[in-house]
């Protein structure tokens, strides 16, 4: 078995342009699902049982069910119906982009809620007590005291989400998309050589996520700050 | 539903077909977990550098590269080889379940890696000690109180893993592997109602994995149960 | 006497605290007036701590009346944040808010409940922060300071609120010994002032120096309440004896 380093050497440009695109995936989903994870968050909570139900309910099917699926049920089965494509919603669903951030989102929204249930359900009690103590009002504790401290909390579980999404963002090749993978699968097709091809992408993958988890830890270390060592 | 009339029995089929690779799959994860765990905690230098190694490399990189890399790298070596001995040999390759199934437990391996590393660490150092005093050796240590004891508290996030190897065995559908989501394509190319057809694949692996999360509850349950009536 | 004295300022009327089938509290009927120190002590389990949140409404009563300042103490939330502004509580494992330094702890409520500006609520608190002897600690984080220091600056916190009442859940129970004194001191100030106190407390040399009214319950009931004199010298009740004998 030989080693083709010029091949490598060849294919790093396009595979460049791919980082590009799985880059772009990555912080989009991130964005709107951390969003969508604090509105579930906060559906979850609420004693309400027409927003805390639906909101368990969404969160058990998206955790569930494998991304794959979610992306083909959106990508080929949302198409299937004229009425999402006469909606304002066509020009995105219509693109194999804009079906990828959507899955991604709402997959990733689902999972970080539940590592925001986890964090907000981890806070001292002691201190809501000391604030309802304070006269301060249900929203205000939320705010001031539980959030913050959830935040600090949840941030190694969330971090590992962010790696988990990465990861995830590889599955747009099987939609066409020429992510880091989907532009790998491309030139293994022509070339026949797995190995160089497939190890480089999960090379640049390896950076990727060690990137991020240097930058989780370093806004780690600054929020712990008030915490015993 | 009626549009997947006919339908039922290839699908019912798939099932059982990821079924079989989630079976294989789990069982590998496990080997490749508490071979990792134990590099991990060993003291030969080499073999915690390793484990590392696996750690930090497979929970890095995508499932489905990896899945790749096994099934099409295999391949081409196999054949490589296949065709220096006898040049007639096109193609050879590793049976798209195994490769999925390897696939699946290297990169779900390296997390249960760490769960099973965290579960060993939780180990009361004090049991093994009263152990070792007892006169058990270092084997049956391990086997009758280390890993009883680990498991109890392993459970939680190995459900959690499991979880994933569950999901992951859609991904070898895309290595032309004739389980569920395979069945489902080819079902959608016909009936044309791709909506439906993925949206009960969806239902099935719902099924599946709400069998597991009630499976391990009950596990948990049943692994607590000498620690019920504390207060 | 006159009509604030005679009226008063927190009024217990038969309340009952149940949680599932236990019991905390049966039947209680306590009336506090301004400026009285009232120190409640029992075993533990007897319901005192239980009896005191129900003042903030951190517990929910069960049946009976509690009147706080002419305020009736029932679900609505109007009602409760108007109290708990009156109340200032003071808890057994301090809850400073770990993520705000010294004076932020301070600061928040005065600034979201009364709606006092930044610069107010900044004089109040250093204000405080003097009357408990440490405002060179205003910019430290809680988890820098002592155990004595932290309470010191949870009941700072709670005065920069103005209550008229103020709760002490056995506020020494959580210290090391050598920092107790500390605490039980600023209490002692703050008695001389002239704040309404209710203590939840071991400590028996604070309740006999400074209290009005030293209250004994067990199994959820008042025993015995009476001022520090006839409290120690004559207890009248055999259950009441007995506490005093293992905790003297």
């Amino acid at each position: 078995m030989t080693f083709d380093l010029y091949l490598i050497i060849g294919s790093l440009p396009k595979m460049f342009e791919g980082i590009g695109l799985t880059l772009q995936l990555l912080f989009l989903s991130a964005f709107i699902g951390l969003i969508l994870a604090v509105i579930l968050l906060l559906m979850r909570l609420s004693l309400r049982w027409y927003l805390s139900i639906p909101a368990f309910l969404y969160t058990y099917v998206f955790r569930g069910t494998p991304m794959l699926i979610q992306i083909f049920v959106i990508y080929y089965g949302l198409p299937q119906f004229k009425s999402i494509q006469q909606s304002v919603l066509w020009p995105i669903l219509r693109e194999p982009f804009g079906c990828m951030v959507i899955a991604l989102s709402l997959n990733t929204g689902a999972y970080v809620a539940e590592i925001l249930r986890g964090g907000v359900l981890g806070v001292d009690k002691g201190l809501h007590e000391a604030g309802k103590a304070l006269a301060l009002t249900t929203s205000q504790r939320f705010i001031y005291i539980t959030a913050p401290i959830a935040v600090r909390i949840t941030l190694p579980a969330y971090s590992n989400d962010v790696i988990g999404l990465l990861k995830a963002t590889a599955l747009a090749s099987t939609v066409t998309l020429m992510d880091v993978t989907g532009v790998a699968r491309t030139i293994v097709a022509k070339t026949f050589a797995p190995y160089e091809i497939f190890i480089s992408a999960a090379i640049i993958y390896l950076v990727l996520t060690w990137l991020i988890q240097t930058g989780f830890g370093l806004f780690e270390k600054r929020m712990s700050r008030y915490v015993k060592q | 539903m009626s549009a997947l009339s006919g339908w039922w029995g290839v699908l019912f089929w798939g099932t059982v077909v990821t079924l079989k690779v989630f079976g294989v799959a789990l069982l590998l994860t496990v080997a490749f977990g508490l071979l990792g765990a134990t590099a991990k905690l060993s003291k030969n230098r080499i073999a915690v550098a390793l484990a590392n190694f696996y750690t930090v490399v497979f929970r890095g990189t995508p499932e489905l590269l990896v899945l790749l890399i096994v099934y099409y790298g295999s391949a081409v070596t196999l054949t490589s080889i296949a065709q220096s001995i006898n040049p007639a040999v096109k193609f050879l390759d590793i049976p798209p379940f195994w490769a999925g199934a390897l696939g699946i437990s290297l990169v779900v391996g390296s997390y249960v890696t760490e769960t099973f590393r965290g579960a060993f660490l939780g180990v009361d150092p004090g049991h093994v000690e009263a152990a070792r005093a007892l006169g058990l050796s270092n084997l049956q240590t391990f086997i009758h109180i280390r890993i009883p004891q680990m498991w109890r508290l392993a459970l939680p996030a190995f459900g959690n893993n499991m979880f994933s190897v569950v999901k992951d065995t859609a991904l070898v559908s895309l290595l032309g592997l004739e389980e569920v989501v395979f069945a489902a394509d080819v079902a959608r190319s016909v009936t044309l109602k791709p909506f439906a057809t993925y949206s009960v694949v969806a239902m099935i692996y719902l099924a599946i994995t709400t069998v597991l999360t009630l499976s391990v509850m009950a596990l948990e349950k049943y692994a607590n149960r000498h620690l019920e009536g504390a207060r | 006497m006159d009509d604030t004295r005679q009226r008063p300022i927190i009024l217990l009327e038969n309340v009952c605290k149940f949680f599932g089938d236990f019991q905390a509290v049966k039947n209680v009927s306590l009336a506090i007036y301004q400026g009285q120190k009232v120190v409640i002590c029992g075993p533990s389990g007897s319901g005192k701590s239980t009896l005191i949140r129900c003042v903030n409404r951190l517990e929910k009563h069960d049946s009976g009346h509690i009147i706080v300042d002419g305020i009736d103490l029932d679900d609505s939330t109007r009602n409760i944040n108007e109290v708990r502004k009156k109340v200032g509580m003071v808890f057994q494992q301090f809850n400073l808010f770990p993520h705000l330094t010294v004076i932020q702890n301070l600061m928040l409520a005065p600034r979201l409940a009364r709606k006092s500006s930044k610069v107010e609520a900044r004089e109040i608190a250093m204000q405080y922060l003097e009357r408990v002897h440490i405002p060179e600690q205003a910019n430290k984080w809680p988890i820098q300071l002592s155990g004595g220091q932290q309470q010191r600056v949870a009941i700072a916190r709670a005065l920069c609120m103005k209550p008229q009442i103020m709760l002490f859940d056995e506020p020494t129970s959580a210290l090391d010994p050598e920092m107790i004194n500390e605490v039980l001191d600023v209490m002692v100030e703050l008695a001389k002032e002239g704040m309404t106190m209710i203590v939840v407390s071991h400590e028996m040399g604070f309740a006999r120096s400074v209290a009005d009214l030293i209250v004994f319950m067990d199994f959820g009931e008042i025993v015995e309440s009476n001022p520090p004199e006839e409290f120690f010298q004559n207890p009248r009740s055999e259950r009441t004896k007995l506490f005093l004998n293992q905790i003297l």
